[in-house]
């Protein structure tokens, strides 16, 4: 059989992915070019893929040839195994949640009404909507009782937003397309929401087609990122920290931009790199212990926790000469902290901010689980770097013994 | 005799041709909102048709009522006949227009959304776009019952219902005993008939448009 589509193209786990797509093209009526030629991907189930690139590339035409708004002029739509590329299109969008950016709720019906325009099609017995509508709305942080009977005018873009994620959920189908969802939202709301999609497809798992123009959320949401040039060919595919630690081209290069190296560092988070060798002391202890903590250290304050492990004081070999006791709080405040969860790019912000150069890292109970600085930081960014090199090496030899061997 | 003796004393009589007026309008409204509605759901996607029917529906307006009510007693006779068909034609222009604007005002994003969730044609057509511009095709309807309810009157010319039976007969022997009483009576049962049903209209537009789309 012959494999016509790109390596990277491909899902890298192997098992049957939920859609694929073969040789997808579109052309328009009375249009000279191509809007999409000859696209091949494949989406594995449970994954956010984000679709990404410059306005008019054919992003957004390419998720409309998936539910068949726009139905495709050759090439295959293969979802869950099936060719559904000739199936009834009504029954097909059934089977796919849709999401765009204006939302498109129903102004005349009721909030539950608009949760539950397909379980109805779809025949579902009135108490299992009625259920299905107040499980949604619970799970997109809505109360329904406040909400279920109210008209969407009478809500904020953000709760519309959420709403709108609801009703592409209600029949709970296997695969959500989304179009630029958060776009017209203000940004402090946007990020709110961002985060709480995430947290919900922690839960649901569902597999989700993304089109954004922004690769900051596309970086933010993607599992896999799909980054689209004209007529909406594949530029790269592939996790988010390869394309920013090894962007496949300069199209790559330039699309991602020149933040790329800080932006990797919204990837990874603080528990996942090696804390720093700051002295820490725990109280009770006299200015002696310090003392000998700071000298085999090379740093130039310590870190004083108190009997919960929780950071107290820094302190400096200058406060070790006061009289007070440590207890009584020399030195300066135990600050920054952030939690382990925290992504690095946060850290080393307040990083830069601090005192010392280093910040605290804490647990959720609040207690000292180390200190990392700049140096944690950079030797996090030469690991990603590493790592990106002998992903790109296992590639290239992987597509040598492709090529030989068919 | 005095105008209010008058009324006391043709009450009845005032109030027969008023409600037959009223049934006259009601049944033409009835059947224009029909036509109206379907002529609106078949063009409006298609401009060069839509274009059509409004000019034809437009051109219908503009006939001078009493030589249309004329024209047609060839074909239909006199009576109840010539006085709907007549009616429905001046009826039609805007509640076709009303509803072509009304369908065509639906957001583009409500559409697509609609079509992304799986929603066919006719399912569209009926859930969404026209309880959306439900409150524009009514709007049409009530400009039609107004037009209609004026238009009636004259209909006494090829022996219509209504109250234009009086206003002739007044307006017929002018200077007579009684003549103004007649006219004045006629007229002012035909204002209040227009400001009655448009009264109703409002409500029922009220009714039937929902509450999400209310003000």
């Amino acid at each position: 059989m012959s494999e016509p589509q790109a390596h990277p193209s491909k899902a890298g786990n192997g098992a049957e992915p939920m859609i694929r797509l073969e040789q997808l093209t579109k052309r328009f009526p009375r249009q000279p070019d191509y809007a999409v030629e000859n696209l091949s991907m494949d989406i594995p189930a449970g994954e956010i893929v984000v679709l990404v690139g410059p306005s008019g590339c054919g992003k957004t035409t390419t998720m409309r040839l998936i539910n068949r708004l726009i139905e495709p002029t050759s090439g295959t739509i293969i979802l869950e195994g099936e060719d559904v590329t000739g199936v009834n299109a009504d029954a097909l969008r059934r089977r796919m949640g849709y999401v765009i950016q204006q939302i498109g709720l129903f102004p005349h019906v009721t909030i539950a009404g608009n949760i539950a325009i397909v379980p109805r099609m779809l025949g579902w017995k009135k108490k299992r909507i009625t259920e299905r509508v107040d499980e949604l709305l619970e799970l997109v942080g809505m109360d329904p009782d406040a909400y279920r009977d109210r008209y969407p005018k009478e809500l904020s873009g953000g709760q519309r937003q959420r709403v709108g994620v609801a009703r592409a959920m209600a029949a709970d189908p296997p695969v959500i397309l989304m179009d630029e969802p958060f776009s017209a939202i203000d940004p402090i709301t946007r990020d709110r929401l961002q985060n709480e999609f995430l947290r919900l497809q922690a839960v649901i798992k569902k597999t989700i087609v993304f089109v954004t123009h922004d690769i900051d959320e596309a970086v933010k949401l993607g599992d896999r990122i799909a980054i689209l040039r004209d007529k909406s060919k594949i530029a790269q595919y592939d996790t988010p920290e390869h394309v920013l630690t090894n962007p496949a081209d300069a199209y790559v290069e330039d699309f991602v931009g020149a933040g790329a190296a800080i932006r990797r560092l919204n990837l990874s988070r603080v528990d996942e790199v090696e804390h720093a060798d700051w002295p820490i002391v725990q109280l009770p202890a006299e200015p002696a212990d310090v003392r000998e903590a700071l000298r085999g250290s090379g740093k130039g304050a310590a870190l004083l926790l108190d009997e919960e492990r929780r950071p107290f004081r820094w302190v400096d070999a200058r406060d070790l000469d006061r009289p007070e006791r440590l207890e009584s709080g020399v030195g300066s405040p135990a600050l920054p902290v952030v939690r382990s969860s925290t992504t690095l790019h946060t850290a080393l912000n307040e990083m830069l901010k601090s005192g010392y150069g280093s910040v605290i890292v804490v647990d959720e109970s609040g207690a000292c689980q180390g200190v990392i600085d700049l140096e944690t930081v950079l030797n996090a960014v030469h690991a990603m770097r590493a790592e990106a090199l002998r992903h790109a090496a296992e590639f290239e030899q992987h597509e040598l013994e492709e090529v030989g061997g068919s | 005799m005095s105008f209010l003796e008058y009324l006391s004393k043709r009450q009845d009589h005032l109030l027969e041709l008023a409600i037959e007026h009223a049934q006259v309008v009601a049944l033409s409204i009835a059947i224009a909102t029909v036509i109206g509605l379907a002529l609106g759901i078949l063009v409006y996607q298609r401009p060069w048709w839509a274009q059509v029917v409004l000019g034809i529906t437009g051109v219908f307006l503009t006939i001078p009522s009493l030589a249309l009510f004329g024209v047609l007693i060839p074909f239909v006779g006199l009576g109840y006949k010539p006085t709907v068909i007549a009616l429905v034609m001046y009826a039609l222009l805007p509640i076709v227009r009303n509803t072509v604007t009304g369908l065509r005002g639906v957001e583009e994003a409500i559409i697509d959304s609609a079509r992304g969730m799986g929603m066919g044609r006719w399912r569209r057509l009926l859930r969404v776009e026209l309880p959306l511009a439900w409150p524009v095709v009514m709007a049409g309807v009530r400009v039609s019952t107004l037009i209609l309810v004026g238009i009636t009157a004259i209909a006494a010319v090829v022996n219509g219902p209504g109250l234009g039976e009086d206003i002739f007969s007044g307006l017929a022997r002018i200077g007579g005993a009684n003549a103004l009483n007649l006219v004045l009576g006629g007229t002012l049962g035909v204002i209040a008939l227009a400001l009655l049903f448009d009264a109703f209209f409002a409500g029922v537009a009220r009714l039937t448009t929902s509450k999400g789309l209310r003000p």
